[in-house]
Order: structure tokens, then sequence, then C-alpha cells
């Protein structure tokens, strides 16, 4: 049940900055802040002997955010291979923005080596966000749409 | 040649095969699980892609995912490194019918030398001194009893499907045989899917010596002289150096004419190695490796030859572009396998690198993925860098192999530098007088 009133929307631009601040300031490498069942981490990139960054290295910020949000909504890819989000080519897709879904609810489709794998909603709910593009190459883990 | 090259392996290996395309300007697509998200041959890849959870069979070891991963980048060709996948031969196979190309020996050759009764057979056939042994897998003890009755004791027990040391036992007499029997038996079935096993006459006190080969699958091969590998602990390898103290020029050409007449015979298609065992003399053939080996290194630097280079110009097609005469072999050169294990116990510590320098200066060279802030993963095998020494002498060589290791930093985890320390400075080891049993000795008396 929620209480409070209504839920600031996530990720929170302000906490990422408050939490930047706090790293820099207190020289740890990684915070991660929980509040039921929302999570965010932000690391310092491990960089190579100190300042030095080899020019291999892509030039990246000194500071990652990696933000995992609301992980318990995500729903991932538990393979490699092309999404498509219909069944068929110019058929409507599976699920748009906004629509509710129960647990078990075909999503998406992953294809690996020619053949089609359903993905399946882990849980009932509303689909708040969706992550990846028809035909978009995913890899293992990747999050794909979030169900809240 | 190849424009993108996936490399379906992880640590030190998957960052040496990354070198060697970026020095051909071919472009790299590393494979990783979510443990090695930060591995330094994922940050410095030009694409990657999370195949899988730490466990490396849902992982390096999954098929699916990795020709998913090299469908979705395009990638033309696939190293599968070593272990894992690289002497698989339906993987091979498989990697060939899906249209990309395996840099590696023909999927026939990884099969005859991945069966090591047929392997030990071709051997034969192709004029190659082997251990004498069973004649082929024994299944029960009244077999196994009539076949060592005629290897004489004390024999070996090894699995037909095995490798790489594991799964090995040593029966003294008759009543020794019958017992261990079934135990190598199952383990044979755990470790490798396959029960087989064959006898093998086991040698008192022989040395490990193994022939580094390159063949343009057309009938050209070429030997880049042998590696000594006796150092090892549990019959895994933890010193190599390069050329072997113990040969002479005469035993060396032997050997090195022995393996080419012998692949030129199969047409061998890329890296190879051919392992035997040496003792009085004698050349005894193990098992041939259709495969990149960890040691290569020490080969590289006598040779000047960039063996992974060779691997991925022979896929694509080239030729050699050079004969046996071309080939030098200068100075001797030495490395010394570094694990996250405790240097006396021996217990995995995987963790958090946090201090980290690297030896360096003429004739050393260090092949590893750490880096400062690196966390070593629990999930994978403790090798974590590889120390290479070269010198124009052998004894050049330890003097530097001595100096580099008191330089080598690697803080917050343990690893076994301490022990390559003492071993730099054991009197056998600096003579070269020892064989593949004088690593466990000398371990278990230094207390």
């Amino acid at each position: 049940m929620r209480i409070g009133g209504r839920r600031p929307p996530f990720p929170d631009a302000e906490l990422i900055r408050t939490l930047a601040g706090l790293l820099t300031e207190t020289g740890l490498t990684e915070i991660e802040y929980a509040i039921g069942d929302r999570r965010i981490r932000i690391a310092r990139v491990p960089g190579g002997a100190g300042p030095q960054t080899g020019p291999a290295l892509a030039p990246s910020p000194p500071l990652l955010a990696s933000v995992l949000v609301d992980d318990s909504a995500a729903v991932k890819a538990p393979m490699v291979g092309t999404a498509y989000l219909a069944p068929q080519p110019g058929d409507p897709a599976f699920v748009r923005l906004g629509d509710s879904v129960v647990e078990g609810q075909p999503l998406l489709i992953i294809e690996a080596m020619k053949v089609m794998n359903q993905i399946r909603a882990h849980r009932s709910g509303r689909i708040t966000q969706i992550l990846v593009a028809d035909a978009q190459p995913v890899e293992y883990g990747a999050v794909l749409m979030m169900i809240e | 040649m190849f424009d993108k090259v996936l490399i379906a392996n992880r640590g030190e290996i998957a960052l040496r095969i990354h070198r060697a395309c970026r020095e051909m300007g071919i472009k790299t697509v590393a494979v990783h699980s979510t443990a090695d998200a930060n591995a330094m041959n994922v940050r410095l890849a030009d694409e990657t892609v999370c195949i899988g959870p730490p466990a490396a069979r849902d992982s390096y070891l999954n098929v699916a995912a990795i020709l998913s991963a090299a469908a979705i980048t395009g990638a033309d060709a696939i190293h599968p490194g070593l272990g894992f996948l690289a002497e698989n031969a339906d993987f091979a196979a498989t990697v060939e019918e899906h249209g990309f190309i395996f840099i590696g020996p023909r999927p026939e050759h990884i099969r005859l030398m991945g069966n090591k009764v047929a392997a030990k057979e071709a051997a034969r056939r192709l004029g190659i001194p082997t251990v004498p042994g069973s004649p082929g897998t024994v299944c029960d003890p009244a077999a196994a009893n009539a076949a060592a009755h005629e290897i004489g004791y004390p024999v070996l027990i090894k699995a037909s499907a095995g490798g790489g040391g594991r799964g090995m036992k040593v029966a003294k007499d008759a009543t020794e045989l019958c017992r261990l029997l079934p135990l190598a038996q199952n383990e044979a079935k755990s470790f490798f899917g396959c029960g087989d096993v064959y006898l093998e006459r086991h040698l008192e006190r022989p040395r490990h010596i193994e022939i580094q080969v390159l063949g343009d699958g057309r009938g050209e091969i070429i030997q880049l002289g042998e590696r000594d590998c006796s150092l090892q602990r549990s019959h895994q390898k933890m010193l190599e150096e390069a050329p072997s103290p113990a040969l002479n020029c005469d035993e060396r050409e032997r050997l090195g004419t022995l393996a080419i007449t012998a692949l030129r015979e199969l047409a061998y298609k890329g890296a190879g190695t051919l392992e035997f065992l040496y003792q009085d003399g004698e050349f005894f053939f193990i098992e041939m490796n259709t495969r990149l080996q960890v040691e290569h290194p020490i080969t590289e630097m006598i040779s000047g030859i960039d063996i992974v280079r060779e691997q991925i110009r022979i896929a694509a097609g080239a030729p050699l572009g050079y004969s046996q005469s071309d080939i030098r072999l200068c100075g001797h050169a030495i490395e010394c396998r570094i694990n996250a294990e405790d240097p006396r116990t021996f217990l995995p510590s995987p963790g958090r690198v946090t201090d980290y320098h690297a030896p360096g200066g003429l004739g050393v060279r260090v092949d590893s993925a750490l880096y400062q802030g690196y966390q070593v993963p629990p999930y994978y095998d403790s090798l974590i860098s590889k120390l290479i020494v070269h010198g124009k002498s052998r004894n050049e060589c330890l003097m530097r192999l001595r100096r580099a290791l008191e330089e080598y930093v690697i803080s917050g985890i343990e690893t076994t530098i301490p022990l390559h320390q003492h071993l730099a400075g054991a009197a056998e080891f600096i003579d070269g007088d020892y064989d593949v049993h004088w690593l466990e000795r000398f371990v278990r008396d230094r207390g």
C-alpha cells in the first residue's frame, strides 16, 4: 500500500546530486541507498593507477551513476539476442506503455539463433517504461521494461 | 582479414587475444558474465555483450549465448581462448555451421586429440613414441590387471576424455589397481562426462617437455621449440621455461623433426602443442593440446613470433609467410604463473586489489588483467597474472626473475609471489635439476 502522498518520479536527480556530493566529500568509492524496494548505487569507476587513465580507456566521467531503479519492477533479459515487441512483423505490439499486465503475460520476444523465446511478466502491474526498441540487440540482464 | 573477432573467454587470456586483435586493426567483442563486467578486456573492447550470470556453465560455456552474441554484433570469427570451449569439437563445428570462423584447429583434429586413447593411437600411427600403456580403455579389474601385467607397475589410471592433469591415479600393485579403478571411472564420469579410463606406465622421474607447433592447414608445419613444464603441483603447472635445461641440441632437433613429420601428415591447422614425458633420454608422447596454452609467452619471447596473431592469420586463410629455416630461437625465457591463493595453504584468495605495481624493464613481460581497484571474482580459476622474463642466457633470466618478483606488488589479496621467490632461490631449480615430482616435494618440505 502506498502512503504519504504522490511518489516523486524515479530516478530522482536531486537524490543523485546529494549522493554524488557525499561521495566526493567523504572520499568513499561507492554509496548504495535503499528505501523499501527502491535502490540506487553511485560508484566511482575504479581507474588505472590514480589520476592517469591510459589513452585506451574510453573517456568517462570519474563518477559513474549506476542507477538500479526499482529492481523488483525491472523486466530483465534472461538471454542474449534480438528483442521483438510484436509476435510477428506487422502485428501490434504485445504491450504498450501504460498497459496493465498480469503475471505470466507475454511482453516481448527475444530471438536467439532463430529460436523465438517469449519473455513473460514476472509480476502483475502497469507497464511504466519500455526501454528497448523493436529489433534491438540485448544482452543478458538488460532492463527491457518496468512493471510497477 | 577479419573485421571483428568475438573473444569467448575471460581474464588475462581474453586481454591477450584483444591485444593481438587490436594490433591487427581488428575490432573486438568481449562477451562476459555479470561477474566480469569490470574486467580489463571488457573495459577495453570495442563492443561488449553480457552473456550470463557468474557460473561458467551459464556464461563462458553457454554456446547459445556466445553464438547469439556473435550474431547480434556481426562478428566474423570467434577465438575460444583456452579452457572453457577451446577444445570442444562440437562447439568448433557449431561455430562454423553458423557461419563464423572458429580460430583454432579443424573440429576433427580437436575431436581426435580430445580422446586421449585415440590420440595415442594416432601418435603411434604417425611414428611418435608413446608411453607404454593399455591397448585401449580398460573396463574391469580383470582387463586392467592383464594390461598392467604387460606394462609393468606402477601404473597410472587416466581418463580417456580427460586432460589438463586432472583425475589421474597411481596404482603400485594389483590390489591398489582393483581398488582405484572404479574410483577413477567415477571421477572421469563426473569431471569429463565419460567414465572411460586407460592405463599407462607411471614414470618415476620424468620431465614434462612439450613442443609448440603452428600449421597452415595445407601441410606446412613450423615448430617453435620446446617448453619444460616439469614444475607442477597437483598436476598443475606453476613455472615454465624455454628452452628446457635438460635437452641437448641433438635431442631438441630430434623432437622438432618428430613433431613436424607427424603433423604434416595430418595437415594440422592452427596452433598446437605436443606434450611428452622425457626420461633417460627418451621421449614418450602423452597428449596433444589443440589450442593456445597458458605458457605460450615463453615461446614468443625466444622466437619473436606472436602466436595469437598467427592463430588469427591462419584462421583467416593467410599463408604462414615464413619457413622453419626462418625461425631463430634466442636466449632463455621463464614464466611464473601467479595465482590468487595463499602461498602456503593454496586456499583461494579472491577480493579487491588495493595496490598494484607490475615490474618492468628490459626482458620483463606481465600478462595480466589486474589493475588497482579490480575485484578478483571467486567463481573462476585463480590464475591472475603471468610474469614472463627473457634473458640472453638462463643465468641472466634467473637474475631478472628474482629482480622482477621482488618488484611486483599485488596488495589486498594473497598471491603465490612469495612461493615463486622461494622457488627462484632453490638450488635444484637454479641448476635446472628437477622432474615432475620435485615441486610437490619442495612445497611439502618448506613446511
